[in-house]
């Protein structure tokens, strides 16, 4: 247990330090789970070109990459930006939720919409984003659609790697001062290592950092052997 | 460049705050440019980090300004908000909890600021008050209602298809297989057991006692009877698909009840157990996706052959203000917790109770109607406007338990409602109940305060409702519910209009 001191007026006071990154002005690890909010903020990713490619009627473009490589944050980011969008998510092996109109309609995990649904929202012309593990030009096609298939993950390099994650430093900043910052070298080795996956990064890097809590001196990324 | 920058000063920031206590402090705007602010909101919440999904609740909101500041403005706003009681402040591997005063001023057309300080807080109330009032973990009763109906339809397909009958012996092979080493050879070789753990809340410091009664039918040797104590954080990140579970035992100790020996046959043998928790012991938390979760296991060790095994579920609750020397502050390296050294009694002796140096200023905090009958205290329609309903939903919205039982007091009464129509669900679900043969359902907010509505619109309606377009529309409804994954009151409109 953390060490404590009591103080006159019997009131508990916790040791100055008892935050764990106090030391290296961090309020929390910064790659652990995010809310929605916070991972749109830090998201690293223009999607303008999405937006323009779905202005009108029956256009949709398709997101597909696989799983940690940036569909459901592009999502996010296009939601949080275009105000009459609307973001879906489909759950696996549960009931297909409610889908509100929305211009356009971004749907995750698209491969999952009942042929029945799928038909009815297809049927609508609403411009769409789908982000899907399975290409759905066929039905997009039979219902009048054109669209424009976008590879994530394609672009994930260590300068973006780079980018994103000194962005999740500073979100989790305690104070004024400095925080730490991932180098492009250190980038680099994570890329290497695991390849486009930005999740598997992402449980890595909590890990290192989680085991620096209560440390002090310099924030290490990677291990100096390596 | 920011137009104002916040920044939270509590009067105290060092001092462990008692769960249900009072936090005060001062909110600091400074300006560098004039900036019109809907409203300066400033929030007591609890919130996880870590390896899970963010789990959070609002204990509560008070706008303390609303208009407009000038360049070169620098304001202050003294606050004294409420803490939660529950979650206490816990700092794990996996999981997270820390207590928060956060304030943001909202800007139209602009990032709105922010500011947030945590600070410490300890239970100060006892084992009922130990749950959370939750943020998230709305899916859970409705994927508990799917995978049952999904396991009946499931087994009334599969029992009535030759290939379920085909496969009824295979599966009762393999079951009975299971039964067979789990439960009948380890009970065939010691004989009768029974066991019993006599309180499954345990206060931390305290001990575990019950009782493990063995009736060997013949002399059978064991290397031994030994009780585990485990705690783990479990923590869910993602869904569905994506959907993850990090565990991380933190505390493993296993302490030996009778070591390696000859059971003699044809007696009882008891073997009463009392085992100390650690002082320190963090508490049981359900979180929704992050839990911190103790248990205790019985095992008796069988050489050359299946042991004998049973888990209890712990349960480590506070033990409340009348007792509260034996709750400690939960600021701990949880995995070192067995190295702790239990604090001193007079480290502990009282809660902290809040400091005020200053009266709070007058905040704009608005205050909350009067009492709204209960599913308990029924009051006819005609007394209750949805004015008032929206009232109590609105600050309650995302507490699901608090939310629901509010609806079920007014679910079934009829309102005149305004609101502003936001969009038509394409697609409302198979399982919705409330939608009216060749009618739809609409997005939409209440004028004041905006709750989200859910609208059942008749046909005979749906000219109106193309008309209002989003504009305000006005009429008549019944509560039908709440829509728990959208935070929604859902209402069936009437077909005559008023």
């Amino acid at each position: 247990m953390a060490s404590r001191t009591s103080n006159p007026g019997s009131e508990i006071r916790p040791t100055a330090s008892w935050r764990p990154w106090q030391w290296c002005n961090l309020g929390r690890n910064p790659f652990g789970e995010l809310t929605r909010e916070d991972r749109v903020s830090v998201a690293e990713c223009d999607v303008q070109a999405i937006a323009s490619r779905v202005s009108a009627d029956r256009q949709a473009v398709q997101l597909i990459g696989d799983c940690g490589r940036g569909k459901t944050t592009r999502m996010l980011r296009l939601s949080d930006m275009i105000m009459d969008s609307v973001y879906v998510y489909l759950p696996e092996d549960q009931p297909c939720p409610v889908i509100p109109w929305g211009r356009p309609l971004l749907i995750d995990e698209a491969q999952r919409l009942p042929r029945r649904v799928r038909g009815e929202i297809f049927a609508s012309g609403l411009p769409l984003v789908l982000a899907t593990h399975r290409d759905l030009k066929r039905p997009l096609r039979a219902a009048g659609y054109t669209f424009h298939n976008e590879h994530i993950g394609d672009a994930n390099d260590a300068e973006l790697l780079c980018r994103i994650a000194n962005r999740r430093l500073e979100l989790c900043r305690l104070g004024p001062g400095q925080v730490p910052v991932l180098s492009i070298e250190d980038a680099r080795w994570l890329v290497k290592k695991f390849g486009s996956d930005f999740r598997a990064v992402e449980g890595f890097l909590y890990e290192q950092i989680q085991s620096q809590k209560n440390s002090h001196g310099q924030m290490r990324f990677i291990d100096p052997v390596r | 460049m920011a137009k104002c920058d916040l920044s939270i000063q509590l009067d105290d920031p060092d001092r462990v705050y008692a769960g249900g206590g009072k936090v005060a402090g001062t909110v600091r705007v400074v300006v560098d440019s004039d900036v019109k602010c809907d409203g300066l909101e400033i929030r007591s919440v609890w919130r996880t980090h870590g390896r899970g999904n963010v789990d959070h609740g609002i204990i509560e909101t008070v706008t303390a300004f609303s208009g407009k500041w000038s360049s070169g403005d620098s304001a202050e706003y003294r606050f004294e908000l409420p803490i939660g009681q529950w979650p206490p402040s816990y700092h794990g591997h996996y999981l997270n909890v820390d207590h928060y005063i956060e304030a943001q001023a909202k800007i139209p057309w602009a990032f709105d600021a922010k500011a947030s300080e945590s600070f410490l807080m300890r239970p100060s109330c006892g084992p009922d008050g130990a749950t959370a009032s939750r943020g998230s973990g709305r899916n859970s009763a409705a994927g508990k209602v799917f995978l049952t109906v999904f396991l009946v339809i499931f087994a009334a397909v599969f029992f009535l298809t030759p290939v379920g009958w085909i496969a009824i012996p295979f599966f009762g092979l393999i079951g009975g297989t299971i039964w067979f080493f789990r439960s009948f050879l380890p009970k065939w070789a010691l004989g009768e057991v029974t066991c019993r753990v006599d309180a499954e809340d345990v206060f931390p410091g305290d001990s575990v006692t019950g009782e493990l009664i063995l009736r060997p039918r013949k002399n059978i040797k064991i290397n031994g009877i030994t009780m585990q104590f485990k705690a783990r954080e479990v923590c869910v990140s993602g869904s569905g698909s994506n959907r993850t579970t990090h565990t991380k035992v933190f505390y493993d100790d296993t302490q030996t009840l009778e070591p390696a020996k000859t059971l003699p046959a044809g007696g009882e043998l008891k073997y009463p157990f009392t085992v100390a928790m650690p002082a320190d012991a963090p508490y049981s938390m359900d979180l929704s996706d992050n839990d911190l979760i103790w248990s205790a296991s019985l095992r008796v060790d069988i050489p050359r052959w299946p042991d004998w095994t049973r888990e209890f579920k712990l349960r480590v609750v506070p033990k409340g203000t009348s007792d509260s020397a034996a709750d400690p502050v939960q600021v701990a390296e949880a995995p070192i917790i067995r190295d702790a050294v239990a604090p001193t009694r007079s480290q502990q002796t009282e809660v902290a109770s809040p400091i005020v140096r200053n009266e709070p200023s007058q905040l704009a905090h608005t205050d909350p109607p009067e009492p709204i009958p209960t599913s308990q205290n029924p009051a006819p329609a005609a007394e209750v406007t949805f004015g008032e309903t929206a009232a109590f939903l609105w600050p309650i919205r995302h507490e699901r338990d608090q939310v629901e039982g509010l609806v079920a007091a007014v679910t079934g009464l009829t309102f005149s409602i305004s609101a502003f129509v936001e969009r038509r669900l394409l697609y409302s679900g198979d399982d919705d109940p409330h939608v009216y043969p060749d009618g739809y359902a609409v997005w939409a907010r209440f004028t004041d305060p905006p709750l989200p509505l859910v609208l059942y619109v008749p046909h005979d309606l749906a000219d109106e409702f193309e008309q209002a377009g989003r504009d305000m529309w006005t009429g008549r409804g019944t509560v039908v519910g709440w829509d728990s994954q959208h935070d929604r009151l859902q209402i069936k409109l009437l077909a005559e209009p008023s």
